[in-house]
């Protein structure tokens, strides 16, 4: 693990330890049941429309909208420290699934529901890459 | 298959015989444990029972305490015919008195007490390591991906989602979420055990505080407090024979979003809307029969929406109703009469049972007791929202 990388590091369950495969690859994917072809994330063994535990991972567009976000003006973990203000939104896929990530390229103030973003790789360490998002 | 109804049946059946808080605030030279014990001891004053008389226990303490009812049946000299510790979150108290019925109604105990006590602020404030991590819960609890990694952590970042996504979807003001946070600081000012007390503010004071995660301030964001409330629910039958006036428990509903908080619209229609509607439909209400309410607050946002949630204005209509002044005493819907947990004390929902119970015995009198009030509605809710219990009391 990098030495100076104060940030928490994802910790997968068994489950979605592909999830983060793909974006050390730099690609964004989504686990799609192959029975009734429904998205589902966070990733399950199971589908939760059809309960089929067949899937497969799909790399998504990695385009989206913003549908909420949330601005820290507090600081709760050293990990961001002088990065106060920052933003942490809630991704909608094109998909449909949502995720959390954070926002570059655009200034907190700017931020809003509904603007279009589409997906970036940031590579924290060596081992670990967070897909983020940038306005599209 | 036909949707389940709730059962009328139990309509005014059961009741609250007793309430009861411990100190409140800060109050640093007692557990958790301790703090349920007052509470408890308090409540079965009021009733005029003993622990003897008591065979159900569902006490909810700390989230990071293990089976806290065998602490407190321990404590208290209880053994019960029913008894457990809810995990429902800010939901579990009202769960707690709906689980009191339906043991009694299913025969497994007669008299049951339900109660809640954290120490919250002692135990953030007890060493310098725990005022930094302000934590109410442990490490091991919180999520591990999908969430730290982006710097979310805390409870206020999870409501602060729906706020933002309520003002932009119907144009709600941070104005408005003001309004709810002065109308219980008033509220405050009346009751001497609120945390808030002596501590009247305006609009500036509210729109000046410092923001914490925006749209949220520090004055969106309930209290940490220590305390512990409790309650005595048995049939209304019992209870009239016991030393208080009853408190009819005239419905109750739940409801959980399990999908989660971020799934769908959960976040601006919340989970208090079928909730409510198997409370009114129990008690065979509406909410233009409600005379008051005890809304589960903690941040101000989720007074709003929950106010919509349960019909008292239109979906997307809340920041003008509270901004209306409906919510401060004499308005159309006085809520949270002795502070809420913004301002009287943060006690997971509980004390609110107490206060909505007691506005219907109508203990206080003067500026402090709802006139006439004959119906109260509490909510709760928990696990970030995605939990939420109903419940509707009745003056006997």
């Amino acid at each position: 693990m990098a030495g100076d990388y104060r940030k928490p590091i994802p910790v997968p369950a068994p489950e979605s330890e592909p999830f983060w495969a793909a974006a050390r690859a730099h690609r964004l994917e989504i686990q799609k049941c192959t029975s009734c072809g429904r998205f589902r994330f966070p990733p399950a063994a199971h589908c939760p429309e059809c309960l089929s535990a067949d899937h497969a991972w799909v790399e998504v567009s990695g385009r989206g909208r913003v549908f909420s976000f949330v601005t820290y003006q507090r600081l709760y973990n050293k990990g961001w420290e002088g990065e106060i203000p920052y933003v942490v939104a809630l991704i909608e896929l094109e998909e449909g699934p949502r995720l959390l990530s954070n926002l570059t390229g655009v200034a907190p103030g700017d931020v809003t529901c509904d603007m279009l973003v589409r997906v970036v790789f940031d590579d924290v360490t060596p081992e670990v890459t967070l897909p983020k998002f940038a306005p599209a | 298959m036909t949707a389940p109804e709730p059962n009328p049946a139990l309509r005014d059946k059961y009741a609250i015989a007793g309430t009861g808080t411990s100190r409140l605030g800060k109050v640093p030279d007692i557990s958790s444990l301790g703090l349920m014990e007052e509470a408890a001891a308090n409540a079965l004053n009021d009733a005029g029972l003993t622990a003897k008389d008591i065979d159900g226990l569902l006490v909810r303490g700390p989230d990071d305490s293990y089976t806290f009812h065998q602490l407190v049946g321990e404590r208290l000299g209880i053994n019960a015919g029913f008894s457990t510790t809810t995990a429902n979150g800010g939901a579990s108290q009202i769960l707690s008195v709906i689980l009191a019925v339906m043991a009694i109604d299913a025969g497994l105990a007669s008299v049951v007490l339900c109660g809640f006590a954290r120490d919250a602020w002692s135990r953030t404030h007890r060493t310098e390591q725990a005022r930094i991590a302000g934590a109410t819960r442990s490490a091991a609890m919180e999520a591990h991906e999908f969430g730290p990694e982006y710097g979310l952590f805390g409870a206020p970042a999870m409501h602060a989602f729906g706020a933002r996504r309520h003002m932009h979807e119907f144009g709600t003001t941070r104005e408005q979420f003001g309004a709810i946070s002065l109308a219980f600081r008033e509220h405050a000012q009346r009751n001497p055990a609120a945390q808030m007390f002596g501590r009247p503010l305006t609009l500036e004071d509210y729109l000046a505080a410092r923001m914490i995660v925006e749209p949220f301030g520090l004055l969106d964001c309930s209290l940490r407090s220590d305390g512990g409330g409790a309650v005595i629910v048995t049939s209304t039958e019992r209870a009239r024979d016991m030393k208080q006036r009853p408190v009819l428990i005239k419905g109750f509903g739940t409801h959980n979003n399990l999908r989660g908080w971020f799934d769908g619209d959960n976040m601006i229609r919340t989970a208090a809307g079928p909730s409510g509607r198997r409370a009114y439909a129990m008690a065979g209400l509406g909410p233009e029969d409600i005379d008051c309410a005890q809304i589960y607050d903690c941040f101000t946002y989720m007074v709003l929406t929950q106010l919509e949630d349960y019909g008292f204005c239109k979906k997307g209509e809340g920041g003008e109703f509270v901004a209306s002044g409906a919510l401060r005493m004499g308005g159309r819907l006085p809520t949270n009469t002795a502070g809420g947990q913004l301002s009287e004390t943060h006690n997971e929902g509980m004390l609110q049972i107490v206060e909505g119970a007691r506005q219907l015995q109508g203990v206080y009198g003067g500026d402090r007791q709802v006139a006439g009030a004959e119906t109260c509605l509490v909510s709760g809710h928990g696990g970030n929202t995605v939990c939420h219990s109903s419940l509707i009391l009745g003056r006997a």
